[in-house]
């Protein structure tokens, strides 16, 4: 990024805390993480607003994890809350009831379950509306709390509870992931991006763009999910950066909507070595390998970056299909 | 007469599957029966509640247990979790069946006015299905002890069993378990009264609102729910190698590590779930593991 940056490497990430320890997220979810980090990066004054999905557990009566404000709101309608936030701090502002210091930044966070379908709607209202407030959508594919059940985000190939794979459906799920990002592009959000909790520099300069930004600010993170997706905790970060190697996640933003990327692999890492470090996707690899569901889903990624390179005049070179 | 029995196990364990069982056995018993478990997330390694009413009478009780009449503990580290209490409201003169390699002694949660039985289920389970689910022998344990007969407990385990969609190999080992612990546990008549109020809970800042409940004010209080023994692996630092780079401080998802005024990094291990990414992340390597209870 061109413009100054206070952030130039992980060592720059903020040192307070605003999640404080002991919340009730599985180990290694990148949920939290993603919250952990997009809040270092805004500073304490933040007012979350959440709808239903992991994180609402993470704040369970009397014990919290935040050390800011938070409001729950039903599934569908965390960008509704967060208007009456943002509209209850202009009012009091302009009666000269709260200092200009005392505002607080107000952020929809949810999983994949609100943003992709069941809250679609409020936000295409938020936006239209052009509310002042940011969205993070902590993606992890399906609604990993009751139990990883598909959802809009659920990408093709992968198993979940409500797409096993059985002999009618050797793959799983034969729906293919909503481009949520262009979805919210085509409503003229100012500001969308993609982040990997495993790529920190780009995910904090991002946030940190947002901010100078007014209007919605939505961002969609990968945020890799060891219960839902079977795979051992310690890999959370490794199976992030694995998807933004191969290309399945790409890392971008959309400014005024115009869209760049921000960092292209110079060559992308087979969508296979992605694919195999998980369980969803394992009857892929057993008991025999299915090769032409891996090679569709290698097609679809060379094919996306093979327009942004006709788009960026960026190059990745494809890897074999 | 009722029997209340609550089980606690950790995710994954197989808490409500053993309250089904139990359920269904009581159920094939010719009594009326209530099972159900509390509606939760489902983490991995977080503690678990379910439950099972049964009665010769109609059961008007309804919700949650607080005074149970039998507790069944999976996993002994339960016995210390605040956030799990397993002894909490357990009728005098009741009993706990816990699973555990250590003697009861440790085991009572400090309470004498209550029967314990250990049995090393875990153990048992490793040794029979390979891996430590433990609804089949906990289930059968309860059971037993509550005087429910063979043949209606083993028909319960099947119907269960199958429904959740065990193939019939895992069944027959899961058989052979249920059956081997039954056959080890004899039945015990309970004669159990209820606790007077608990004077004994964690004061919390709260300001008490006009309506529902109160609102607790210290914000980030969850540091003392002590995540910590969620652990099975532990991470240690060796400091002659770290260099203080704070990639695992950047990745560690449960603000578990910080750094002091020096820039050194420590762990804070009342929370550290164990994830091990800090590991995993270390680019020279600074991080080893240790298993819990190992020294
Ligand atoms: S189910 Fe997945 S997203 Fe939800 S808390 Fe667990 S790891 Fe995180
Ligand atoms: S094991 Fe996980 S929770 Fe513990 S310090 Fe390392 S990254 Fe943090
Ligand atoms: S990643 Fe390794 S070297 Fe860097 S601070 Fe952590 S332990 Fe030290």
């Amino acid at each position: 990024m061109s413009t100054a940056t206070k952030f130039k490497t992980l060592k720059d990430i903020p040192k307070e805390e605003y999640i404080a320890p002991g919340n009730t997220m599985c180990a290694g979810c990148g949920g939290i993480l993603a919250v952990r980090i997009f809040h270092k990066a805004l500073g304490p004054n933040v007012a979350w607003v959440n709808a239903a999905g992991c994180m609402t557990i993470s704040v369970s009566y009397p014990l919290s994890p935040l050390k800011s404000n938070w409001l729950y709101t039903a599934f569908a309608s965390a960008p509704a809350g967060a208007q009456g936030i943002r509209d209850a701090l202009d009012v009091l502002m302009a009666k000269g009831k709260l200092q200009k210091s005392e505002d607080l930044k107000v952020v929809v966070v949810t999983g994949d379950g609100a943003a992709y379908d069941i809250g679609f709607q409020s936000t295409a209202g938020a936006i239209q509306r052009d509310l002042d407030f940011y969205y993070l959508c902590y993606d992890n594919e399906a609604y990993g709390n009751t139990g990883f059940q598909m959802s809009s985000s659920t990408p093709y190939a992968s198993s979940s509870k409500t797409t096993p794979v059985t002999a009618a459906y050797p793959y799983g799920n034969t729906g293919r992931k909503k481009d949520l990002f262009e979805a919210w592009r085509a409503m003229k959000a100012p500001y969308v991006a993609t982040l990997s909790n495993s790529h920190g520099v780009d995910f904090l300069r991002k946030v940190e763009k947002g901010e100078g930004i007014r209007g919605p600010k939505l961002y969609i993170d990968f945020a890799a999910c060891p219960t839902g997706w079977g795979f051992d905790p310690k890999y959370s970060i490794e199976v992030e950066k694995l998807a933004v190697q191969t290309g399945v996640w790409p890392l971008k933003e959309s400014v005024d909507g115009v869209v760049r990327h921000t960092y292209v692999p110079r060559a992308l890492t087979p969508v296979r070595e992605y694919l195999r470090t998980q369980e969803r996707y394992g009857h892929l690899f057993k008991p025999v390998e299915k090769p032409e569901a891996i090679a569709t889903i290698q097609r679809s990624v060379n094919d996306y970056w093979a327009k942004v390179a006709a788009e960026e005049s960026t190059q990745a070179t494809p890897a074999p299909a | 007469m009722i029997l209340r029995v609550r089980f606690h196990g950790r995710g994954g364990q197989g808490a409500k599957t053993a309250s089904r069982i139990l359920g269904n056995a009581a159920f094939n018993d010719g009594y009326n029966a209530q099972d159900f478990p509390i509606y939760g997330a489902e983490r991995r390694g977080a503690p678990v509640t379910a439950f099972t009413r049964f009665s010769e009478s109609e059961i008007t009780e309804r919700g949650f247990i607080f005074s149970p009449d039998v507790v069944a503990v999976m996993d002994d580290s339960l016995t210390a979790d605040p956030t799990a209490s397993p002894f909490a409201g357990l009728r005098k003169g009741g009993l706990a069946i816990v699973n555990t390699a250590k003697p009861a002694a440790e085991v009572n949660g400090g309470r004498t006015d209550i029967a314990v039985l250990t049995l090393d289920l875990t153990r048992r389970a490793l040794d029979t299905l390979g891996k430590a689910v433990l609804s089949s022998g906990i289930a059968a344990a309860v059971a037993r002890a509550s005087g429910i007969t063979s043949e209606a407990f083993m028909r319960g385990l099947v119907e269960e069993l199958k429904e959740v969609g065990l193939s019939d190999d895992a069944i027959s080992k899961n058989v052979a378990l249920a059956t081997a612990i039954y056959d080890v546990v004899s039945p015990i008549k309970l004669h159990t009264e209820e606790l007077p109020a608990r004077a004994d809970l964690v004061p919390l800042a709260v300001v008490v609102s006009g309506e529902g409940t109160e609102d607790v004010v210290n914000t980030g209080n969850s540091a003392s729910r002590h995540t910590g023994n969620w652990r099975i692996t532990k991470p240690v630092i060796d400091y002659l190698k770290c260099t203080d780079c704070m990639i695992c401080y950047a990745y560690c998802p449960e603000s578990a590590m910080s750094a002091g005024p020096d820039g050194r990094i420590a762990i804070d291990y009342d929370n550290c779930k164990g994830c091990m990414i800090c590991q995993t992340e270390c680019p020279l390597r600074a991080i080893g593991s240790q298993m819990e209870g190992l020294q």
